[in-house]
């Protein structure tokens, strides 16, 4: 059967969409589109949809990608266009390409992620000095607390770094992700701030991944 | 901090923030300024709860479609949501456009449950707009509106709406805005608004009406205040379902809804006529849509949602006429596409459990049947017209079809309910279990689950006058079912009696209850049809501060002679055929379905100039001046 892959854009109020919540809302799209999407056998058939790491809830993704496959081929602008015309709010598709059979599925290959993060002015105490960066990328280990379990995310954090904005705070973030490590990145950049003596609340980060990479 | 910013910070420490966001498919958002009559409907239950409503998508797709109105949504915000907009100082807000609830030209609240009632003036208050009616007179407040089968007794909740509409809402809607327009445009004030809308069918406004009390303190009249209000406000039926619109552009939710499919309303109303059941009463006379109208509504509502599963919703399905060739043409033509039907409620009869099986092909899920009591007796009491037979045919051929699990659900309390009634249920689960032990091949996937909730009198049926039972007396006898519904397979599952309590105080209520209600909002009740955040006793504070005895609103048993708080509003059905329906159900006796073509006489053709109306054309002639 024919396999697609397509980078979408999840942003405004479909960000607060779960990640079980958008695959729902991407098979309702594709039968109203009139796609010939493929289901699974069994009792419970399901759109044959494979995804990298699943978006958290309230971040917003740039090019979250993801396979379908179809019962027949159907040309890769035709199916943008016409997703593109039943797609809610927030979400949209940008690219569609064919994927050869013996391609490796997402999740096997996708591991990085990278990550815009902003923070209001109002949200942050004091300026995040430049060279707290620096200091907290030179410690060996970062360690932090996820279900009771202290956990050294340090290995997972590829890179940080301050970008110029008008106003607030605005970072650029490289993470592992994936099935074997996963960082988030408010751990990340909650570890950088309590290493830099800065008070700062989680859910005042506003997230976005810009890209799965391998 | 601007409005939207604040809201996004709230909406990042909610756990749903899904709940508040919008823009789902087929939501409709309007240019705010230039568009004259802004409505907000106004769900007193949590989203998920809210959007599985159908009249919600009927009413939606109605006011949207005009020219010069919208709608737009707001639920009750969860706990969380509640603690975030009061510490920032945040409005509640509407999903399209995010206003306020205050900056609506009218508020429009839907009444599923008498246990939302707080949940109204929680709405109301987090909305920046006042409880009660009577300090909301300056046109700057919206106009508040409610209906919904609670607005049959608007009573407890009078002081805190402005109008209710009683009955059916696809044309009232329609006559409330324009006469809001035309009052608008003579710039006229609050006080004459709620006099125009008084002189509309169908719509009741409490502040123009007296109550008066005897000594006992019991409700002695109601009248109409002023000139041009009707003594009784008669409710709205359509006449014509085929004829009257029918959402099918249907709002697809973004976060699981508690019903998340397409909704095909086949029929409404339903004449079997349970002498428990207000909406038997609410939404007569039976009015089916015609097979051809289904089919195209069908179709319409599946391509514009993208929805996997269509419902075929009523209050009785299975009593839909056509119900085998509508399921067989729905599956003919939608089967290639993956579409499920679903039906919600099974008549207990093997009929029903073969359309089940026509629609089904995967057992899944338990099949549900409601025989409602344990003996032939008291299922005649109620009008119940199902036999032990036909509940064993039933389950036979659900075992033999290979479902495994089966849900059985009856009431406790009922009136002239014995020992031998509850015996009778734990029977009757006994037997449905050997009969599944001889059939069914995987004897430990076997399950026979009985549920049962206690009897709550309603307004408008014919227990109206009956007490319910004292909440000692349903624990007891709960408590008896628990014991004799031990063993091997079954399963036995009860609602809290004090929340049924609450619900018949509100059900028979009068409007001095409204005090009560606001006390117990303000010592925190919220969600109360929700077993997590029930709490009586913060309620029986509620009613002693106010010096209101609940017990004596739930434990009454009136007089046929006695004045009903809701005796101005008009369901259809004559008083006097309760009362002989009553004495009938006293004596043991059954009262016929009129789809049967013989008319019971209840009275409500003649009086609303409306007649049953049946797929294939036929109708029933009614009886007229039966009860003369």
């Amino acid at each position: 059967m024919p396999r697609y892959r397509m980078f979408y854009s999840k942003k405004g109020p479909a960000r607060f969409n779960s990640h079980l919540d958008m695959v729902r809302t991407l098979e309702r799209s594709m039968r109203r589109a009139g796609l010939p999407i493929a289901y699974s056998e069994g009792f419970n058939p399901h759109p044959r949809f494979s995804f990298a790491a699943p978006l958290p809830v309230g971040v917003e993704g740039l090019a979250e990608p993801f396979d379908v496959e179809m019962l027949e081929p159907v040309e890769n602008n035709v199916i943008e266009e016409k997703l593109n015309a039943v797609l809610p709010d927030g979400i949209r598709v940008h690219g569609v390409a064919t994927v050869p059979d013996n391609e490796p599925s997402l999740m096997s290959v996708l591991d990085r992620a990278k990550y815009i993060v902003h923070i209001d002015e109002e949200d942050l105490p004091f300026e995040l000095p430049d060279s707290a960066v620096e200091d907290f990328l030179s410690l060996e280990h970062v360690e932090v607390l996820r279900k009771d379990k202290l956990r050294d995310i340090r290995p997972g954090i590829l890179k940080i770094q301050k970008v110029q904005g008008d106003s607030g705070l605005t970072l650029n973030l490289e993470l592992k992700a994936g099935s074997v490590i996963n960082i988030r990145p408010e751990d990340a950049l909650d570890a950088l701030f309590k290493n830099a003596g800065i008070e700062t609340d989680k859910e005042d980060f506003q997230i976005t991944r810009t890209a799965l990479s391998t | 901090m601007s409005m939207d910013k604040k809201i996004e910070k709230a909406l990042r420490r909610v756990q749903k923030p899904g709940r508040y966001a919008g823009g789902e498919w087929n939501a409709v958002r309007k240019d705010w300024v230039s568009t004259d009559l802004k409505m907000a409907f106004a769900f007193p239950d949590v989203y998920e709860v809210g959007m599985s409503h159908l009249g919600l998508q009927i009413l939606y797709g109605l006011v949207n479609r005009r020219d010069d109105a919208l709608m737009e949504r707001v639920f009750a915000p969860w706990p969380d949501m509640e603690e975030q907009l009061r510490k920032m100082g945040l409005p509640l807000f509407s999903l399209e456009s995010r206003r306020p609830l205050r900056d609506f030209d009218i508020v429009g609240f839907t009444l599923q449950y008498e246990l939302s009632f707080t949940n109204i003036l929680n709405m109301l208050d987090l909305g920046e707009i006042p409880l009660r009616s009577a300090d909301r007179l300056a046109e700057e407040y919206p106009l508040v509106v409610a209906g919904g089968p609670c607005a049959f007794n608007p009573e407890p909740i009078a002081a805190f709406i402005d109008a209710f509409v009683i009955g059916e809402g696809e044309e009232a809607i329609n006559d409330l805005l324009d006469t809001y327009h035309q009052w608008r445009m003579q710039g006229e004030n609050k006080k004459q608004l709620l006099l125009r809308l008084a002189e509309i069918d169908g719509i009741y406004v409490p502040s123009l009406y007296e109550v008066q009390y005897n000594e006992k303190g019991e409700v002695k009249s109601i009248t109409a205040k002023a000139g041009g209000v009707p003594a009784v406000v008669k409710k709205r039926a359509v006449d014509n379902l085929n004829a009257v619109f029918y959402p099918t552009r249907q709002i697809v939710p973004a976060i699981e809804a508690v019903h998340d499919r397409a909704m095909l309303e086949v029929q409404r109303g339903c004449t079997r006529g349970c002498r428990f059941c207000q909406a038997g009463v609410i939404y007569r006379p039976v009015r089916e849509k015609d097979p051809e109208t289904l089919l195209q509504q069908a179709r319409e509502t599946l391509a514009c949602t993208g929805w996997g599963e269509i419902s075929l919703t009523s209050l009785s399905t299975s009593d839909y006429s056509q119900v085998r060739p509508l399921i067989e043409e729905l599956t003919k033509r939608h089967s290639a596409d993956r579409i499920n039907v679903s039906l919600p409620s099974l008549r207990v009869d093997a009929f029903s459990v073969d359309l089940a099986k026509e629609v089904q092909k995967v057992r899944r899920s338990s099949l549900t049947f409601a025989p409602e009591a344990g003996t032939q007796r008291l299922r005649d009491v109620i009008n119940k017209g199902v036999t032990e037979n036909d509940l064993m045919e039933a389950v036979t051929s659900a075992f033999r079809g290979g479902w495994q699990a089966i849900k059985l659900y009856f009431m406790i309390g009922l009136p002239t309910e014995t020992g031998e009634d509850l015996e009778g249920i734990a029977k009757l689960a006994r037997r449905v279990l050997e009969r599944g032990r001889e059939i069914v091949k995987s004897k430990g996937r076997l399950k026979v689950t009985v549920s049962v909730s206690s009897f709550v009198p309603k307004s408008h049926t014919v227990f109206q006058w009956e007490p319910q039972d004292s909440m000692e007396e349903l624990r007891r006898k709960q408590e008896f079912l628990r014991r004799e519904l031990r063993g091997r397979g079954l399963f036995f599952n009860w609602h809290d009696p004090e929340g049924s309590f609450l619900e018949a105080v509100l059900s028979r209520g009068d409007r001095r209850l409204c005090d009560a209600i606001e006390a117990a909002w303000r010592k925190g009740c919220r969600f109360d049809g929700w077993s997590e955040f029930f709490n009586l006793d913060r309620w029986l504070a509620a009613f002693d501060e106010v010096g209101i005895d609940p017990e004596k609103y739930a434990y009454r048993r009136y007089d046929y002679n006695d004045t009903l708080p809701w005796d101005h509003i008009g369901a259809g059905v004559n008083k006097k055929f309760l009362a002989r329906d009553h004495r009938r159900a006293m004596a043991g006796e059954k009262t016929p379905d009129c789809r049967g073509g013989k008319c019971p006489g209840c009275g409500l053709c003649p009086s609303l100039e409306i007649k049953p109306r049946l797929a294939g054309g036929e109708t029933i002639a009614p009886v007229q001046d039966v009860l003369q």
